[in-house]
């Protein structure tokens, strides 16, 4: 089936099958690795992408069904100029990785709820994060880099779109 | 760094991860993101059944489906010489095969039986659906502990692979002399590693030089390609192994599969077609390697004061269907009776401990390696002593632990102990964790209600860098004691750094870059390190027994150091100036009470690559050198950990409410990926301790095949850890001390001694369920 | 952990969704959210020769409440059942479904379609005496909660049924409480409580293949105010109804413990939830 996917704001016409999930058209079809998959059945959140504006699984959707809608991926994130989102700069400061292998889902996971939800308590923030697994950091770098990013959002706001 | 502390030592600082920018914008590089011309894809067809015969394969119909190319099978004649067998000199310990591809019967369920190559996954999935087994089922046997019906193998008829007794004093009179003696029996659950990334290898051998080149998600491509090179009959310079960015490894991923193996014989045998296989997460669950699935039965003497006069231990370590390769079904058993008394002084010992092999998938190293099982035991036995003789569980440890006097103590397993600092560590616990308080807070909701609240605690030591006397593994046919790094000047005077280490998260290239930039006298940001490629960098035995901070860094610090005495000796010679009165800082050259560098390192350089007019007589031109480093023994790393936990005796919840934990990490490289290290580590002994199971039925399923069954902590339940440090330095060159593992050491004597604590259970069998809370306090 | 092929209809109504299913002769199935079928398809565990993906039919995603029945959309998703005010229970129990990334694609006809006896919705459906709205090749029927859920994973849709809707009573009291065991898993046991009137019906979900109603005689009457003793004699009524099997999360007799213990937090709850008049 021919599809067509605005993947960070570009446009791509791909021919998939119609049992390819997003995720792999992401990763195969488009050559977007940056969307990892940690389990192909909803549970770790690594190929968490923002698809029409909301956080969704990528291993969870067909292709198909995202035909026509815009996913935003943690290709996306940075400014085409390489300056990094508040986030990535944000997770790299507090070491909020080590493998790098579940940070692109939590990446879009957390820049998700910093729009929705500017003023995250860490409560807030671990509720929220707890749909993606991290298996090296021991979540601590993960939860001090949201609530980092969140504060620098707050003080520097004309830099948060 | 900030501009103003110009040419400070960047090891100690936070440097940023040079890791980090590709790894946070999606530009790593792992081995399921690689993509070649002409690549194809692989997919297992595994074993439905735990034991059986295997009657039939019929391929026929798999390769009729479209995109199918080849389908193999353990009889292929590409597969079926080659075996894996584990090897050790240890006497009794008796080698098995394990093939490839199963061949003739299968061990476990999910051993791979046939492997099928199409354009892509979902057709090699397809085909391998298509592929028909025959299986004659033989009774399995899925406990350690358990009479085999059927053994798993021939050459071990009551399933043991393994079995050995440690000795020292005399155990049966230092019981008859104890005031107390407590008995336990515990058994640990079975868990594993599950890195985000599972297993990966791309294979890729091309006939016309016999070249293969192995991209595989691996902590150990030297070993890799060492063990290779002798499966495949390839001259070793043949092969490549490269590990790019891995997506978490802790131990899972130092293990050579049949699954590699496999791979690399089916790209042999389709030269010029790359084939890549990239594991998911069902088959990781069932193939990967598992671990601590252990039975202790143990019973330990005390003197009145606490004295600990005698530990007698009884161990059976599940291994599984197959002795890990290359490492052997020793790798557990072996470091459970040779730490289980951990950081505790003792004379009288003995500990009998066995490999047994069952219809499991095999168990390998995993994080921590049994000793997250032995301080639990260890532990317990405090725990119970204490409570027999009416003493304090802190106090009673403190009575027992080896102090800084007693170094270097010979632990009755006859390692030698070089920390000491575990009285240190714990005080320090203690009081971060603020103990008094918490003991207020129990008794407090003990009168006025509220959740029963207990404490817990856990000492420990971690075993690290471990050198060639007292080298990682079982008598096997290499000593895991040395790594090598190479530190090379460019002509620019920029440094690249070919270091011996891999790196699955652990920010290696950072520390390793640290230590050179120091050594040399560069800056952090003018140093480049490549990793992880066999034809890159000379050796390094790869990331396990958190050996790589000690080792390789100790590698790249000699490397640095020599090739800063080069630079400067050449510099020396272009400035006519003595080289005593000379320095290398930031990547320029100073002379001794001179305020201006007297000569760039890109001056030096130039002149040793470009410039050989200029060189001085018999200066051979380049700057570059190799070094390797054993530390001979290894260094001890101290560890304690104290957390208060909250009970619900109605439906068994547990809370963690505070939680601390303070390591000896040696001289600290970058204090932020070291705390890192920590966090991760204990999160994964708590999901050890508190949610991970992976569960056999009686016919050798596995109950836990999906990530709905088998439970990760995530944000929500892993608590705000607190971690503090205690700091002596090790005696090696950088002065750290490794702390890969130590984390995952004390959770499963933390929760456990919490719970007894709280609400007066003694918990036998883990993981720490809230079911199993309730089933101990409504018996 | 790839889907096995299948052709793909990405339906335009309702009318052609059913058109689709039945001309796949009981070999289609309907795609929502796609959250427990795309895992179901990867672990190869079902084999349809047709997706009929309904995830796009326009119209079906209202929230409308009417004389004092709140009628939903098959395909509102968890997040706006959770995000709404109209029926409280519902809102409360979709925020105990996974995470925000589930939310957003879950879809409550899925989730009841889907009958998943430790799923929250099925439990609140029971909990409120609700309805499907069910469309066939021959025209359309209602299901009443009772007799929607006939085991595990199991539902009273034919094949070529798909629902349309989905009647939910909004209770004048209701209480909702889950033990799992990890933030957004799935229950080891939930319950469901709602107040019409006089009538009490607690739910409990994660103890047998259906949402279990619990029948709690002449227990179930109550006048408004319902006392604290009168809370503890329902949970151990309510503990002594179900009668759950051993798994790996837990005993029978855990579940049990659980169960009474949830349902006095849900009723607990329910005392302090009652509606205001509209
Ligand atoms: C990680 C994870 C955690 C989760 N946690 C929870 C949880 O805690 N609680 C919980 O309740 N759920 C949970 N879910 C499941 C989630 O709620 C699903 O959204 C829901 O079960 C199915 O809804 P769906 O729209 O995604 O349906 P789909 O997956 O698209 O379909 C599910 C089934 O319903 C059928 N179906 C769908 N729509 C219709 C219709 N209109 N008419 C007839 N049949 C239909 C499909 O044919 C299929 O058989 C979780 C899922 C994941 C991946
Ligand atoms: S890969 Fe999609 S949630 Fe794990
Ligand atoms: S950084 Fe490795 S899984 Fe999170």
């Amino acid at each position: 089936m021919k599809i067509t996917l605005t993947v960070n704001g570009e446009r791509h016409r791909v021919d998939v099958e119609p049992r390819r999930t997003l995720s792999d058209a992401l990763r195969e079809d488009l050559g977007l690795t940056g969307t990892h998959v940690g389990c192909e059945h909803g549970v770790c959140g690594a190929c968490t992408v923002i698809v029409d504006g909301l956080p969704a699984r990528a291993c969870l959707m067909l292709a198909v069904q995202a035909d026509g809608g815009s996913v935003d991926t943690v290709e996306g994130l940075a400014d085409d100029d390489g300056t990094l989102h508040p986030l990535q700069e944000a997770f790299s400061r507090c070491h909020g990785l080590q493998c790098g292998a579940c940070t692109p889902g939590m990446l879009m996971t957390a820049a998700h709820l910093l729009d929705t939800e500017p003023d995250p308590d860490r409560a807030t923030i671990r509720a929220e994060m707890s749909g993606n697994i991290c298996r090296c950091t021991g979540y601590l770098g993960i939860v001090d880099a949201v609530a980092d990013a969140a504060a620098h959002r707050r003080a520097r706001p004309e830099e948060a779109s | 760094m900030t501009p103003t502390d110009e040419h400070a030592p960047a090891s100690g600082t936070p440097v940023r991860r040079k890791e980090d920018a590709r790894l946070l914008t999606g530009r790593g590089r792992f081995v399921s993101d690689l993509a070649l011309p002409r690549m194809r894809h692989v997919a297992f067809v595994r074993s439905p059944v735990a034991h059986g015969r295997i009657t039939g394969v019929d391929t026929a119909g798999a390769l009729e489906v479209e995109g199918v190319s080849a389908v193999f099978t353990g009889e292929h004649p590409a597969i079926a010489p080659v075996a894996l067998r584990a090897q050790s000199g240890l006497p009794g310990y008796v080698e098995t095969d394990q093939p490839p591809l199963a061949r003739g019967k299968v061990r476990f369920a999910g051993e791979a039986v046939a492997a099928v190559v199409a354009d892509d996954r979902y057709l090699a999935e397809d085909g391998a659906e298509a592929v028909v087994v025959d299986y004659e089922p033989l009774t399995p046997t899925v406990c350690a502990w358990a009479e085999p019906e059927h053994p798993v193998h021939e050459e071990a008829p009551d399933n043991v692979l393994l079995s050995r007794t440690f000795r020292a004093g005399d155990v049966d009179a230092a019981l008859d002399g104890a005031a107390v003696v407590v008995d336990r029996e515990l058994t640990t659950n079975r868990h594993g590693g599950n890195p985000i990334e599972c297993r990966a290898g791309v294979a890729r051998y091309e006939a016309a030089d016999r070249k293969l080149t192995f991209w595989s998600g691996t902590q150990v491509p030297w070993i890799v390609r060492t063990q290779l090179a002798e499966l495949l009959d390839l001259p070793e310079g043949n092969i490549r192994v490269i590990a790019p960015d891995v997506g978490g490894g802790f131990g899972v991923k130092a293990v050579l599969y049949p699954e590699d193996v496999a791979l690399c014989l089916m790209a042999m045998a389709m030269p010029g077609t790359p084939l890549k296989w990239v594991e998911d997460r069902v088959e990781h669950l069932l193939a990967a390697t598992h671990a601590r699935d252990h039975r202790y039965v143990l019973r330990a003497g005390f003197a009145a004061d606490g004295e600990l006069l005698a530990v007698k231990a009884d161990v059976w370590c599940n291994t599984g269907a197959y002795s890990v390769y290359p490492w052997t079904a020793g790798i557990e058993p072996l470091m459970a009776g040779g730490l289980l008394t951990g950081p505790y002084k003792l004379t009288d010992y003995e500990c009998t401990v066995r490999g047994v092999a069952t219809n499991t998938s095999p168990s390998g190293p995993y994080r921590g390696v049994a000793r997250p099982s032995t301080v639990f035991a260890m532990e317990a036995l405090m725990d119970s002593g204490a409570r027999a003789l009416g003493l304090d569980p802190i106090a009673l440890r403190r009575r027992n632990l080896i102090l800084p006097a007693d170094i270097p103590y010979k632990m009755p397993s006859r390692l030698v102990d070089d920390s000491g600092a575990y009285e240190a560590c714990l005080d320090k616990a203690v009081a971060t964790f603020d103990l008094d308080r918490w003991r207020a807070e129990q008794s407090r909701r003990r009168t006025e209600g509220g959740r029963p609240i207990g404490i817990g605690v856990g000492v420990y030591n971690e075993l690290t860098g471990l050198g060639r006397a007292a080298s990682a593994g079982p008598r096997m046919a290499f000593r895991t004691g040395h790594d090598a790094c190479t530190v090379r000047i460019n002509p620019d005077g920029a440094v690249t750094v070919f270091s011996g280490v891999t790196s699955q998260g652990q920010g290696l290239e950072t520390t390793m870059a640290q230590v050179v930039a120091d050594a040399l006298g560069v800056d952090y940001g003018d140093v480049e390190v490549r990793y992880g490629d066999t034809d890159e960098s000379l050796w390094g035995f790869g990331a396990f027994s958190s050996r790589q901070a000690v080792i390789s860094g100790g590698a790249a610090h000699l490397a640095g150091e020599h090739v800063r005495g080069r630079a400067l000796a050449l510099a020396a010679a272009l400035k006519e100036a003595p080289v005593e009165d000379l320095d290398l800082r930031g990547g320029e050259v100073y002379m001794a009470g001179q305020e201006k560098p007297i000569i760039s390192l890109a001056e030096v350089a130039r002149v040793a690559y470009l410039q050989s007019d200029r060189l001085p007589e018999g200066f051979e031109p380049g700057l570059e050198g190799t070094k390797f480093y054993d530390p001979i023994r290894g260094a001890f790393a101290a560890g304690a950990q104290i957390a208060a936990l909250e009970f619900d005796p109605a439906t068994g919840e547990i809370g963690i409410l505070d939680w601390v934990c303070v390591e000896d990490a040696g001289r600290i490289v970058h204090p932020v990926i070291v705390d890192g290290q920590i966090a991760g580590s204990i999160a994964q002994g708590i999901g050890g301790a508190m949610y991970e199971h992976l569960v056999y039925d009686e016919d050798g399923n596995l109950s836990t095949g999906t990530l709905l069954d088998y439970l990760m902590p995530t944000a929500g339940e892993i608590p705000e850890l607190r971690i503090g440090h205690v700091s002596t330095p090790g005696k090696n060159p950088t002065g750290v001390r490794g702390v890969g593992e130590g984390g995952t050491l004390a959770p499963n004597a933390v929760v456990a001694g919490a719970l007894a604590d709280a609400l007066g259970v003694e918990v036998d069998d883990l993981p720490v369920t809230p079911a199993r809370v309730w089933e101990l306090v409504n018996p | 952990m790839k889907c096995p092929p299948f052709s793909y209809h990405r339906a335009t109504s309702v009318d052609d969704a059913v058109a689709a299913l039945a001309a796949a002769g009981g070999e289609g199935k309907i795609l929502a959210g796609g959250q427990s079928l795309v895992p179901v398809l990867a672990l190869r565990l079902a084999r349809p020769d047709v997706i009929v993906d309904v995830d796009r039919v326009p119209g079906l995603d209202g929230l409308e409440l009417r004389d004092g029945v709140l009628h939903a959309g098959a395909l509102v998703r968890h997040l706006a059942l959770a995000g709404q005010a109209l029926h409280p229970l519902a809102a409360e129990a979709a925020r105990w479904i996974g995470h925000t990334a589930i939310r957003s694609r879950g879809t409550l006809a899925g989730s009841l379609a889907h009958a998943d006896p430790a799923a929250e919705l099925p439990a609140v459906l029971r909990a409120c005496d609700g309805a499907v709205h069910v469309a066939g090749p021959s025209g359309t029927r209602r299901i009443g909660a009772d007799d929607l859920f006939v085991g595990a994973l199991q539902s009273a849709l034919e094949d070529t049924e798909m629902i349309t809707g989905v009647e939910l009573p909004v209770p004048d009291a209701w209480g909702f409480a889950e033990f799992a065991r990890r933030h957004g898993d799935f229950a080891v046991v939930s319950v469901a409580a709602a107040r019409f009137g006089d009538r009490l019906r607690v739910v409990v979900g994660g103890v047998a293949g259906v949402p279990h109603l619990v029948d709690a005689g002449d227990l179930a009457t109550v006048d408004g105010e319902i006392s604290e003793d009168r809370v503890a004699i329902l949970a151990a009524a309510a503990a002594d109804d179900v009668d759950p099997a051993d798994d790996l999360h837990g005993s029978a007799r855990y579940r049990r413990a659980l169960t009474e213990q949830m349902t006095a937090r849900a009723l607990e709850q329910l005392t302090t939830t009652v509606r205001e008049p509209a």
